[in-house]
């Protein structure tokens, strides 16, 4: 493995502070919960069916129990009696260079976190828990792949983790609503930015407005349709948030503030995510334990508004509209992890003709690949579209000509699954399912 | 000889009970988990999904696709609690007769054959082996040991003496390598069902 990212570098300047700090981390992140959990591991084996990394390569690495394994290791060596007494009986290993290296190609490289695992094994062992605490002591030693830790440090330093300046969002904004108005035929259609006490606060994924502007066009003429009263902001709009990914909890839980800040500045009600699976798990379920605060406003998913919309009859779609038959994936962080696993699905059977589930689907899902940071680490780019063969085939099985997909990291990695195994397919949010469907709307089909 | 061998079995399942006692408590002193996130649905449902339905072939997909294995496990679980049946009437003095002694034998001589069965699978599937380390050779050694004896405990009164003594080394054992999941497999389950229930993906549909 090419060091392109300084990863093996730092791993030789590793000093045994750098190692003590980073089981301190690991430590701290422990609770009841996962002393429980790396003290359970029966090594049945019978996880590794479950990782689309093991189905892809059957490689001894990829087991989901080995990748516990090197965690639990050093969770004996350095946290337990029989650890200190007999490593060797009990497989207690010490935190060393060798280790770390392990760690980082396992933890980061084989691991999208994706909890498929977890469901499948036999004593119901949290391992992505486990493994994002590992992640977090790596990145306390300053292991973090140079690219994953950049994502990261964009958004910390530009509010969002493209690099967007605030004139390039807004313009970009200024420009998308000129394209709803002539979609929708409504010269008053808007995308109001900073609209003070509205209901809903929209966010945004940055890749939309730098590679997808119709996603978000799509987004707005919902919205438009719906006549929800909603703004996105100028500040503190990007819904990503890679702390989740790189495991670092502080960093995490600054990015996650740049969004409550936004909803304090504005005073709006609900909180929107939009299409994504890692930012709706981090918003909704994470950020209150990064920030050790409840936040004072509901936070929902875009997917669950939409579905408000249409049980209210604020929404009214044409399903002939889209004629091909249409699949769904289940982005792991939304639907796994997240809980938000009905609305899409609800959504799609009024706004498709023909809509056929994969197979396993929802909470039993196969991870396509692209989670846990794994579009960011270029260092493991071609054992991530090794992995993605699971989920190619499940396209395939399908018969599919569309797939929808609520999140654009699993859109991004689906893209690359489509040209890598020539899926032929098209790839579309929801909202763009919903928007190329709607009665009265005469979207652009550029 | 046997009086001595029921005194080291009850001071082995002291010490086994001590020993698991001591590592919750070390597991507790980590501290409570926070949840601090508004639930989406409910802790309780979760963890009753997680203990029931959510083991079963039907929702989890690792043991419908490998029968054979889930199968092999649940006969050698039997036939562990079928051997510490037999372990409780022989320290009773209330032997086994008739139809329950027929099921006790059939359980612990099944259970003992899973056991080797796994231990055989595990020595030679390459990653089985990958996975393992000499805690797992033992702790099946001893536990299909004791499975094995207490079949031929009943078949046999000369057996009940290499009985007891294998059931005092299991039972020292148990608090020091794996064989503590037969404790941490509940908080395991508990904690794991709790954090789906209250994210809603527990029960599915919920």
């Amino acid at each position: 493995m090419a060091s392109t990212d300084g990863i093996e570098e730092r791993l030789e300047q590793l000093q045994p502070e750098d190692f003590r700090r980073g089981l301190e981390v690991f430590r701290g992140r422990l609770r009841e919960a996962e002393a429980s959990y790396l003290q359970t591991c029966v090594r049945c084996g019978l996880c590794a069916d479950s990782c689309h990394y093991y189905r892809a390569d059957r490689e001894l690495e990829s087991v989901p129990a080995y990748k516990l394994g090197l965690a639990t290791a050093v969770f004996k060596r350095h946290f337990t009696t029989m650890g200190r007494l007999a490593p060797g009986l009990v497989g207690a290993r010490d935190f060393d260079r060798a280790m770390a290296r392990r760690w980082v190609d396992a933890i980061f490289g084989r691991c999208s976190m994706c909890g498929r695992c977890t469901l499948n094994c036999t004593t119901g062992i949290h391992i992505a828990a486990i493994l994002r605490a590992a992640r977090g002591a790596l990145a306390e030693m300053g292991l973090v792949p140079a690219d994953l830790q950049a994502t990261v440090d964009a958004s910390l330093t530009t509010g969002n983790n493209m690099g967007i300046s605030k004139q390039d969002w807004l313009e970009t904004v200024e420009w998308i609503e000129e394209e709803l108005q002539a979609a929708v035929g409504d010269p008053q259609a808007r995308i109001p930015v900073d609209q003070p006490g509205a209901r809903v606060l929209f966010t945004v994924n940055p890749r939309e407005p730098k590679f997808f502007p119709l996603c978000l066009q799509a987004s707005a003429a919902v919205f438009h349709a719906a006549g929800e009263d909603w703004t996105v902001a100028s500040e503190g709009w990007d819904l990503t948030n890679y702390g989740l990914f790189s495991g670092h909890d502080g960093q995490a839980g600054a990015i996650a503030a740049n969004l409550l800040k936004s909803m304090d500045r504005l005073g709006c009600r609900v909180l929107v995510i939009g299409e994504c699976g890692h930012g709706f798990n981090s918003a909704r379920w994470e950020a209150a334990e990064w920030l050790g605060r409840r936040p004072g406003f509901e936070i929902r998913s875009f997917l669950e508004v939409m579905e408000d919309y249409f049980r209210e009859g604020r929404l009214r779609v044409d399903p002939a509209k889209h004629p091909e038959p249409v699949t769904l994936h289940d982005p792991c962080n939304l639907v796994r992890t997240g809980g938000i696993s009905e609305p899409q699905r609800a959504i799609l059977r009024r706004t498709v003709s023909r809509f056929v589930e994969m197979t396993p689907h929802g909470k039993d899902a196969f991870c396509c690949g692209g989670g846990g940071g794994q579009l960011s680490m270029s260092r493991f780019r071609d054992r991530r579209l090794r992995a993605g063969a699971v989920k190619a085939e499940q396209i395939r099985r399908t018969g599919a000509r569309t797939v929808v997909a609520p999140c654009h990291n699993c859109i991004d990695q689906l893209m690359e699954l489509n040209k890598e195994y020539k899926l032929g397919v098209a790839i579309k949010t929801v909202a763009e399912m919903v928007a190329d469907a709607l009665v009265s709307n005469a979207r652009s089909q550029g | 000889m046997e009086q001595a061998l029921r005194i080291a079995v009850l001071a082995g399942a002291a010490w086994a009970l001590a020993g698991l006692a001591l590592l919750a408590v070390r597991a507790r002193a980590y501290g409570p988990k926070s949840y601090l996130a508004a639930p989406a649905g409910s802790a309780a449902a979760g963890v009753a999904y997680a203990f029931g339905p959510g083991m079963s072939p039907t929702a989890k997909e690792s043991t419908r696709e490998h029968p054979g294995a889930y199968l092999t496990g649940v006969g050698y679980h039997l036939g562990v609690f079928a051997a510490l049946a037999c372990l409780v009437l022989l320290l009773a003095d209330r032997p086994p007769h008739g139809a329950a002694l027929r099921v006790l034998q059939l359980l612990t001589l099944a259970g003992a054959a899973c056991g080797a069965g796994l231990l055989v699978k595990r020595l030679s599937v390459p990653y089985l082996r990958g996975i393992s380390c000499a805690d797992d050779v033992v702790a099946n050694l001893l536990t299909t040991g004791f499975a094995a004896l207490a079949f031929a405990a009943t078949l046999a009164p000369g057996a009940r003496a290499a009985f007891l003594a294998e059931t005092t080394a299991l039972l020292l054992y148990v608090p020091l390598g794996k064989i503590r999941h037969c404790f941490f497999f509940f908080p395991t389950r508990y904690h794991m069902g709790f954090f789906y229930g209250r994210r809603g993906t527990f029960p599915p549909g919920a």
